[in-house]
C-alpha cells in the first residue's frame, strides 16, 4: 500500500493547474464556443488523453486523466462539449469498428469538430433496454443497401447539437431480444431524423427525443456484425462506469466549501446554523461519506493504474455516487432551508457560484432536482443492485416473464 | 498510488486468517463464553509466537515493527473470527500507550513481555461521563511524598479480568488544558478492586475497577505528568481504526454468511437470493463493506505514513464504518429470518461483535462532528495550504 503521489505526478498537476489558471474559458454561451473550448481543451493535450496515439490520443495513464479532471473540477472549468463521444462511442468505435469507420470518426471527435450522442432508451424501454422495437430493415435503393430506421429514442443528451450518434435498433425480432439488435452509426442531419428537447424537471433541456421517419443508414455503417449490438452496448456501459470518482470528490468539496461560507449567515429557529448540533450532523455526515468515496476512488485509480478494468464491481461505485449525491443535496436543502429552492432573487451572499457541467450557472435548486437523475440514467440504482447481486455475489438470477431459463446462473 | 497489499501484508492476512478459523472457529468461541477469563491460553501463546501480539511493536523491543496497516489485518480477521481475548486491549491500547510515551526505559521494561505474550495488559479510560476528551477523567491521583494515591471508579475497562497491569488515565491538576496523567498500576495492587460485566458480546470482558487510595511510585508515571492526553490521544487516534478494522472483519463474515445463505434456503420454490429484495440488500452489505474496507486501511495507511490527513481519515472511517456494520449485520440478521435469531445460529457472534465496538473510542456521531471540525479548521487555512 502506498497512496502517495509520485513527484511525477505532483509535477503534472501543478503543470494542469498552472494551465488551468492562466486560461479563463470565459462565458461559453454559444454551442460553438463550447467546441471552440474543447479544441483548446484538446491542443493542450486534456482531451482524450487515454487513447491510443495512433487515434490521436496520447496513451496517458488513468493516473494523469484523473488529475486533469481533478484538477477542472478545482478551478469550475467546463469540460469537454462531446463528453459521449470521448467516453464510450470514441473507444468503442476504437475497440469494434471497421478501419474505415476509425479514420472517418475518431480523431473528429477529439476536435470537436463532430458532436455524438447515443440513441439507447425508449419510452417502453428504460431498464429494460433489451427489449428495444424501434426497427432497422435492410433494403436496396438506388445507391446501394440502407437500413431504414423507424421508431423513437429519448433521453438522448446532446441531441439537440449532435451531428451523429450510434443507435441501437432491433433488426431481426423473431429471435430471443438479446440477440436481435444491431449497433449503427446514424447521420443526424437527415431527412427522417427530428430532434425534439425534452423539457426535464429542471426547467432546462440536457435530453431529447428523437424520432425516426424512414431515415437511412448506409449498409457499412453498421458497428460489428448483425445482432451484435446488445454485446456492445454493454462494452459502452462498462465505459460509462468507470468515469472518474475523483473529480466527483472535488466537485463536492468545492460546493461543500460554499456551502460552508453560506452557511455562516443562515439561522434556523434563530440558531446559527453552525452552532446546531443537528446541522452539524448533517454536515459531518457529508464531510464522512465524501472522504469515503474519495478513499474509494484512490482504490479505483490504482487499479487502473495496475492496467486492471474495473469490471460489474464498478456498479458498486455508480451505486454509491449516485445515492450520495441525491442524500447530500437533501441534507444542503435542509441547511438552506427555503433559500435553496429559489432560481430567482436568491441574495448575492448565498448563491451558489459554480457552474453545470455543461458551463451553465448552477444553482442549488438545480444541483438538487439533477440528482435525482444520477440514479436513474445509466443503469438505475436497482438495476446496479442486480447486477452487484448477480455477477459480484452470484445470486441467482431472477425469474422474469421474458426470459425462459430463468433461475439459472449465467456467466 | 497503489491500494493493494504488499505479499508480506497478504501473507501475514492469509495467516492469521488459516489460524484463527481454526484457533477462533465457533465451536472454540462458544466454548469460552461462559468462561471467566474469557480466553485460551494456548491461542494466546501460539499467537504471540506468529508474531500478532507484537506486529506493531518497534522490532528494538521484541516486536515486528510493522505498521497501523498490518496491525488493522490482524484485527480484521480478529473481527471476522470474533477472536475471544484480551488482544485489542493490550496491543492496541496498552503496548499503543506505552510506544506513545516515546520513553525508551518505559518501553524497555514493560514492552518485550507484552510482545512475547508473557504480560497482558489494559487501558482504563472512561468513566461514567463516557467522555473521550480529557475533561470527562475525574479519576483523582494525588501527588504523594513518595508517589501518587489514585482514587476513583473507571468504566468499561476491557479484560481488565486479566489483565496484569492496567494504564488508568488519572487527573493530577485542574489548571491545564489537559492535566490527566497516565499511570501503569499492577492489576492486584491493594486498593484495586473490580467487577465483572456481562456484555452481549460474550468475546469481549469489560469490567467496572474502582481505585480505592491505591498508591503507585512516582516510576508509574507513562510519558509526562499533566499531559497525558498526548498518548491517549494518539492511542484513541489508533483505537477509532483498529475498532473500524474490527466491525469490518465482522461485517464480511455476516455478508458473506448472508450470501452463502440466501443462496441455498428456499422458499416459495426458489432461492430467497432470486428475489430482488434479498438481493438488493445483499448488494447494499456489499457497497459498504466494500466502502468500509477502502476507509479503514485508507486511515490505516495514513496513520503509518503521516499524512495530513490521517485525524481526518481515521474519524471518517469510525464513522462511516460503525454506521456500515450496523446496517450490513442488522441486514444479515433480516436476510436469515428467524434463524438468525436464535442462539445456536453463528450470525449473533458477529452481530454482537461489531456493535462492541460501536460506541467505543467515539462513536458515529463523535467522529462525525470530530471530521466536520477538522474540514472547518482546514477550511479556514489559506487556500493553497488546503490545496497542497
Amino acid at each position: 500500500m502506498d497512496l502517495n503521489y509520485s513527484a511525477e505526478d505532483e509535477r503534472f498537476r501543478l503543470k494542469v493547474r498552472q494551465w488551468i489558471d492562466q486560461h479563463p474559458p470565459g462565458e461559453l454561451s454559444t454551442v460553438q464556443a463550447k467546441k471552440d473550448w474543447q479544441r483548446t481543451l484538446y491542443d493542450a493535450g486534456f482531451v482524450g488523453m487515454g487513447w491510443p496515439r495512433e487515434y490521436g490520443g496520447q496513451d496517458a495513464r488513468p493516473m494523469e486523466q484523473a488529475m486533469v479532471a481533478e484538477e477542472m473540477a478545482r478551478g469550475d472549468v467546463p469540460g469537454a462539449i462531446n463528453s459521449l463521444a470521448l467516453g464510450l462511442i470514441g473507444p468503442t468505435l476504437i475497440v469494434h469498428g471497421t478501419d474505415e469507420q476509425k479514420q472517418r470518426y475518431v480523431k473528429r471527435m477529439l476536435t470537436a469538430e463532430d458532436i455524438w450522442c447515443q440513441l439507447y432508451s425508449e419510452p417502453d424501454s428504460g431498464s429494460d433496454l433489451a427489449s428495444i422495437k424501434t426497427r432497422a430493415v435492410l433494403e436496396a435503393f438506388e445507391d446501394g443497401e440502407a437500413w431504414v430506421i423507424n421508431g423513437q429514442k429519448v433521453w438522448t443528451s446532446l441531441g439537440p447539437i449532435a451531428d451523429y450518434g450510434v443507435l441501437l435498433a432491433r433488426t431481426n425480432p423473431n429471435v430471443p431480444k438479446h440477440q436481435g439488435i444491431s449497433y449503427f452509426i446514424v447521420d443526424m442531419h437527415q431527412p427522417g431524423v427530428e430532434v425534439r428537447p425534452l423539457k426535464q424537471i429542471t426547467g432546462s433541456s440536457e435530453f431529447a427525443e428523437v424520432f425516426f421517419t424512414n431515415a437511412r443508414v448506409p449498409a457499412e455503417n453498421i458497428i460489428g456484425q448483425e445482432g451484435q449490438g446488445w454485446e456492445l452496448a454493454q462494452t459502452t456501459l462498462g465505459f460509462e462506469r468507470g468515469g472518474s470518482l475523483l473529480a466527483r470528490v472535488t466537485r463536492h468539496q468545492t460546493n461543500m466549501r460554499r456551502l460552508v461560507e453560506v452557511a455562516h449567515g443562515l439561522s434556523r429557529d434563530s440558531v446559527p446554523i453552525l452552532e446546531d448540533a443537528v446541522a452539524r450532523q448533517k454536515l459531518g455526515r457529508m464531510v464522512v461519506e465524501v472522504e469515503v468515496l474519495r478513499y474509494a476512488g484512490f482504490r479505483i485509480l490504482s487499479k487502473l493504474e495496475q492496467g486492471k478494468r474495473p469490471g460489474a464491481e464498478s456498479s458498486i461505485d455508480k451505486l454509491y455516487y449516485s445515492e450520495l449525491d441525491k442524500r447530500h443535496q437533501e441534507y444542503m436543502q435542509d441547511l438552506l432551508g427555503p433559500y435553496g429552492q429559489l432560481e430567482r432573487g436568491l441574495p448575492e451572499e448565498l448563491a451558489l457560484n459554480s457552474s453545470t457541467l455543461r458551463g451553465d450557472d448552477a444553482t442549488w435548486a438545480y444541483n438538487f432536482l439533477w440528482s435525482r437523475a444520477g440514479t436513474i440514467y445509466a443503469g438505475s440504482s436497482e438495476i446496479q443492485k442486480n447486477i452487484i447481486g448477480e455477477r459480484v455475489l452470484r445470486l441467482p438470477r431472477e425469474m422474469r416473464a421474458d426470459r425462459a431459463g430463468s433461475g439459472q446462473r449465467e456467466g | 498510488m497503489d491500494f493493494d497489499f504488499t505479499q508480506d501484508q497478504v501473507m501475514l492476512r492469509d495467516l492469521s486468517r488459516e489460524f484463527l478459523s481454526r484457533e477462533s472457529a465457533p465451536r472454540a468461541v462458544r466454548s469460552l463464553m461462559d468462561d471467566p477469563r474469557g480466553f485460551n491460553d494456548a491461542t494466546w501463546q501460539q499467537m504471540a509466537e506468529m508474531g500478532l501480539q507484537g506486529v506493531a511493536v518497534d522490532s528494538t523491543y521484541g516486536g515486528q515493527g510493522l505498521g497501523m496497516v498490518e496491525q488493522a489485518l490482524v484485527l480484521d480477521e480478529m473481527g471476522r473470527a470474533a477472536y475471544p481475548g484480551p488482544y485489542f486491549a493490550s496491543t492496541v491500547l496498552a503496548a499503543g500507550a506505552i510506544a506513545a510515551s516515546g520513553q525508551p526505559a518505559l518501553m524497555e521494561r514493560y514492552l518485550p513481555d507484552m510482545a512475547a505474550g508473557r504480560t497482558k495488559a489494559t487501558l482504563a479510560l472512561i468513566e461514567s461521563a463516557l467522555s473521550w476528551a480529557p475533561s470527562g477523567v475525574g479519576l483523582r491521583a494525588s501527588r504523594s511524598a513518595d508517589g501518587y494515591t489514585l482514587s476513583g471508579v473507571k468504566r468499561f475497562v476491557p479484560f481488565a479480568n486479566v489483565a496484569d497491569y492496567i494504564l488508568v488515565v488519572a487527573r493530577t491538576s485542574d489548571s491545564s488544558e489537559d492535566g490527566t496523567t497516565v499511570f501503569v498500576v499492577p492489576a492486584g495492587a491493594s486498593g484495586v478492586s473490580q467487577t465483572a460485566n456481562v456484555e452481549m458480546d460474550r468475546t469481549n470482558r469489560t469490567s467496572t475497577v474502582r481505585f480505592d487510595a491505591v498508591r503507585v511510585g512516582a516510576d508509574a508515571v507513562i510519558g509526562e505528568v499533566d499531559q497525558g492526553w498526548r498518548i491517549v490521544g494518539a492511542v484513541l487516534h489508533r483505537a477509532a481504526v483498529a475498532a473500524s478494522a474490527e466491525m469490518l472483519g465482522a461485517s464480511r463474515r455476516c455478508m458473506e454468511m448472508s450470501v452463502e445463505y440466501a443462496k441455498v434456503r428456499q422458499q416459495f420454490g426458489q432461492p430467497i437470493g432470486m428475489f430482488q429484495a434479498i438481493k438488493h440488500a445483499c448488494a447494499e452489505m456489499l457497497l459498504e463493506v466494500e466502502n468500509s474496507h477502502a476507509a479503514t486501511y485508507y486511515a490505516a495507511w495514513a496513520l503509518d505514513a503521516g499524512a495530513a490527513d490521517a485525524p481526518l481519515a481515521a474519524s471518517a472511517a469510525k464513522a462511516y464504518v460503525g454506521d456500515a456494520s450496523r446496517k450490513v449485520c442488522g441486514s444479515a440478521i433480516q436476510v436469515h429470518g428467524g434463524i438468525g435469531f436464535t442462539w445456536d445460529y453463528d450470525l449473533h457472534l458477529y452481530f454482537k461483535r461489531a456493535k462492541h465496538y460501536e460506541p467505543l473510542y467515539g462513536d458515529a456521531d463523535f467522529h462525525r462532528e470530530r471530521a466536520l471540525e477538522l474540514t472547518l479548521a482546514r477550511m479556514e487555512q489559506p487556500a493553497e495550504a488546503v490545496l497542497a
